[in-house]
């Protein structure tokens, strides 16, 4: 097990090394100039020159990619150009509240998703499967910010039962009701993935032979879906939810923008809008190690959820 | 009814009165964009940059609130001013008593000496180009500041005002914190002290208790960053805003006005949409072809798709409302005169012009309406549509033939007239500003109304400029775009909202909730 973490750990590096220097091209390659977008429309050529050097945007690509990439061994991501804050202050800003959404939604979208999955799958071809499965469709082709709106009239404006906007602080029922619409939002979606992963793993654990013998042996079927069928179809489960996770996190942005929230999502959209390169680079670093993160979990779950797979 | 119903009506009936007389003392207004930009008045020109800054910093003057006209100017950290007969030299007497933010003393000449020469300066200023008229600024004592010209100019009271380069800073706050912790706190004399500010959330102002009009009846102002235009709508509906920056439409307007106890206003200055011609680049390097797309405009059209209480038609190169605006007959809509140009210029079967455009949606809506417009007489216009950031850095590297364009700038006919206009700025020159048609029929008299002292002769001047613009169509204006807000009617502003420059409705020291 431990040799397995150290080689991962290994790649992991090598990972973060070609996505560090990935962006650090791709994002000066695209066009659009951090110093004209600070002084905004009304400065002269000029003044857009004088803020490129200031920025030290006007020295040569090799020595900036070297002083970003020592910089970045260092722990130090530098400072946001737009706002002068630390890289890191405004990254760890954020990273709680897409943490904490990405989790509820993780939450909402299992609790949902599997028994649904399950259900659909032992009434496979009947009026319920249909319907789960037209539910699922219908969750996976929703806009997010369309399902985000009209959460927020029905919920924030009709019934008053939750704030519009997110709010920092307060008490746990403010913050609770500040983050169900928002993760029941994204849940939905989770939720109609993992409901069909779910039907079509336990559709095909289902047909196989030990379940057949489980049943002729007089084991009663709930125990033969839950105990006995689930247990073998959660590999491929683990699998969807661990790969989600890591796009959840991208994807959460139109939840973040419409709810108010901030995230992740929001401060990569924002700081690419403004062509903010150190922000971008920082945050690139953050999400692949969380996505790297995440990977690692969810090999370290198909042990547990299956001794036969070993981890070498 | 028992006696413990009794006791709890009365308690209800006693604590009715009390409150209702609990006024709300914090302002929340939402901004349309997902953070404020660079918290240093020297650098920010985005509008929430304005709108949040101008609560923290004054100017040496400043526009009576709600106004627009340069003509509505009235003491603000100077007391009084005076200019020499010639009008390059001007001298401004600044109030006893000013006090910075956050304990950093009293704002004196040489705070003021200090701001306006980092204003000047390019190195830390966005705005460096409105100073360069400047001589020298010194401070003759501890409240006297004299500003000395090279030239006259027209607008030196709107370069030291409470807008753009005209903020001013406290000395001792920059040196102390540099430019870099300046930037994270902000210090200035105005009536709302820099307090708190979460990135993509809010930022927070605090009274300034010892502002020099008074303290502020506002106790706290909250500017939520709320992007999406529906979820803002949403939130001023559920009562966790009073006050927001509407979605620039007509249906916005008219859904929002049926709001009970709201108020909505479409206010000055105006974003003026100009198409701009590449008089360099063939086709529209003929004046006739110019003349065709001129004609094949149709204003009025566009007016009603934008919206009759929001937009108003263009009558100039200049907006209304700025100093020196001229009206004047634009090309009328004729499709039969532009074929008609069309084929004398040796385009019979028509011509095909190219435009980098921004995907911002209100501005793409007109360029397709335009686009529309244009297909009837023959003429094609294919739009590359970019994210707005390459469209701002695109345009400038003169890589588009028609640069549709929208903006509001300081209101005097030079500002608009000198970055649009003269030869001066041509993009990819080093003095560019954003002249994308090349256009230099009127640098002579652009030149001559800024030095020129009297006012009658700089108007005819400007006239004369914005005639001979028209006649060459170096561009096209088409619309001009008001600023939409909603408040609640609860809120007192303490001045008739018919404009600001900045954008966003200044929060007075006498601003506050009627219940």
């Amino acid at each position: 097990m431990s040799t397995f973490i150290a080689r991962r750990f290994a790649f992991a590096l090598v990972t973060l090394w070609a996505v560090l220097t990935l962006v650090f091209f791709i994002v000066r390659v695209v066009p659009g100039d951090p110093a004209q977008v600070i002084l905004g429309e009304q400065a002269t050529a000029d003044a857009i020159a004088a803020m490129r050097t200031r920025l030290g945007l006007d020295r040569p690509l090799g020595v900036q990619y070297i002083e970003f990439l020592w910089g970045a061994v260092r722990g130090d991501w530098g400072v946001s150009l737009v706002t002068g804050r630390p890289v890191v202050q405004e990254v760890l800003a954020v990273l709680p509240w897409t943490i904490e959404l990405t989790l509820a939604a993780l939450v909402i979208g299992a609790a949902a998703g599997i028994p649904l999955g399950v259900w659909a799958a032992v009434n496979r071809n009947r009026a319920t499967d249909y319907v789960i499965r037209l539910a699922s469709l219908l969750g996976l082709s929703f806009p997010a910010f369309v399902s985000g709106i009209l959460l927020l009239i029905f919920f924030a404006i009709q019934l008053r039962w939750a704030p519009v906007m997110s709010t920092q602080g307060g008490s746990f029922s403010a913050w609770l009701g500040a983050l169900a619409l928002p993760a029941i939002n994204l849940g939905l979606i989770m939720a109609a993935y993992i409901t069909r992963v779910t039907r079509s793993a336990m559709l095909e654990v289902l047909g196989e032979d030990y379940v057949r013998t489980a049943r002729a042996k007089g084991v009663p079927w709930r125990a033969v879906v839950w105990r006995h069928a689930l247990r073998n179809a959660l590999i491929p489960i683990i699998t969807i939810v661990g790969l989600y996770l890591g796009v959840l996190i991208g994807n959460s942005v139109l939840t973040e923008i419409v709810f108010n929230r901030p995230g992740l999502g929001k401060l990569i959209v924002g700081a690419l809008n403004q062509r903010d390169y150190t922000l971008l680079q920082g945050m690139m670093v953050i999400y692949t190690f969380v996505v790297i993160i995440v990977n690692l979990l969810t090999d370290l779950a198909y042990g547990a959820a299956d001794p036969r797979v070993k981890l070498k | 009814m028992g006696w413990w119903k009794a006791a709890a009506l009365a308690a209800a009936i006693m604590l009715v009165p009390a409150a209702a007389s609990a006024q709300q003392t914090t302002l929340r207004i939402g901004i349309a964009s997902a953070d404020a930009g660079v918290l240093d008045p020297h650098l920010n020109s985005t509008t929430p940059g304005r709108g949040f800054l101008q609560h923290i910093f004054s100017g040496l003057v400043r526009l009576r609130p709600g106004e627009l006209s340069p003509e509505n100017m009235e003491p603000d950290l100077a007391e009084r001013w005076e200019s020499s007969a010639d009008g390059l030299t001007w001298t401004f007497h600044l109030r006893r008593g000013a006090q910075c933010h956050h304990g950093f003393g009293e704002f004196t000449a040489e705070d003021a000496v200090f701001s306006l020469r980092r204003a000047a300066t390019r190195e830390t200023s966005a705005f460096s180009s409105d100073y360069t008229a400047f001589d020298s600024v010194e401070a003759v004592d501890s409240h006297t500041v004299r500003i000395t010209l090279k030239n006259n100019m027209p607008s030196l009271l709107g370069v030291v005002m409470n807008y753009a380069g005209g903020f001013m800073v406290c000395k001792a706050a920059v040196e102390q914190m540099g430019n870099e912790g300046f930037r994270r706190r902000p210090v200035g004399t105005g009536p709302f002290a820099f307090a708190e500010y979460v990135p993509q959330q809010f930022g927070r102002l605090a009274a300034h208790e010892g502002y020099f009009r008074g303290r502020p009846q506002i106790r706290e102002i909250m500017f939520r960053f709320v992007p999406s235009d529906a979820a803002r709508d949403l939130a001023f509906q559920a009562g966790e805003l009073d006050m927001i920056y509407g979605r620039q439409d007509q249906n916005w307007f008219t859904r929002t006005r049926a709001l009970p106890n709201v108020r909505v206003v479409a206010m000055q200055p105006a974003e003026m949409s100009v198409i701009h011609l590449n008089m360099t680049m063939p086709p529209l390097n003929d004046i006739r072809v110019r003349q065709a797309i001129a004609h094949a405009l149709n204003r009025d059209q566009v007016v009603q798709l934008r919206g009759r209480d929001t937009s108003v038609a263009a009558e100039s190169v200049v907006p209304r409302g700025y100093q020196g605006h001229a009206p004047m007959p634009l090309p009328p809509h004729d499709i039969a005169r532009a074929r008609a140009l069309l084929a004398e210029a040796g385009h019979p079967n028509g011509i095909t012009i190219r435009s980098i455009h921004t995907t911002l949606t209100g501005m793409m809506t007109v360029m397709e309406a335009a686009q529309a417009q244009l297909r009837r007489a023959g003429i094609t216009l294919e739009i590359t549509p970019v994210e707005h950031a390459t469209f701002h850095q695109q345009i400038r590297q003169n890589l588009s033939q028609v640069v549709h364009f929208q903006a509001a700038r300081f209101p005097v006919a030079d500002i608009y007239l000198t970055q649009f206009f003269h030869s001066r700025s041509i993009v990819q020159t080093p003095t560019a500003v954003t002249n994308f048609s090349h256009c230099r029929v009127a640098d002579a008299q652009i030149d001559a109304a800024r030095s020129e002292t009297d006012a009658a002769r700089r108007n005819a001047l400007w006239r004369e400029a914005q005639e001979r613009i028209v006649a060459e169509v170096c561009g096209i204006p088409v619309y001009e775009q008001l600023q939409l807000w909603a408040y609640r009617d609860s809120i007192e502003l303490g001045y008739e909202l018919r404009a600001a420059l900045n954008l966003a409705p200044p929060i007075l020291h006498t601003t506050r909730f009627t219940r």
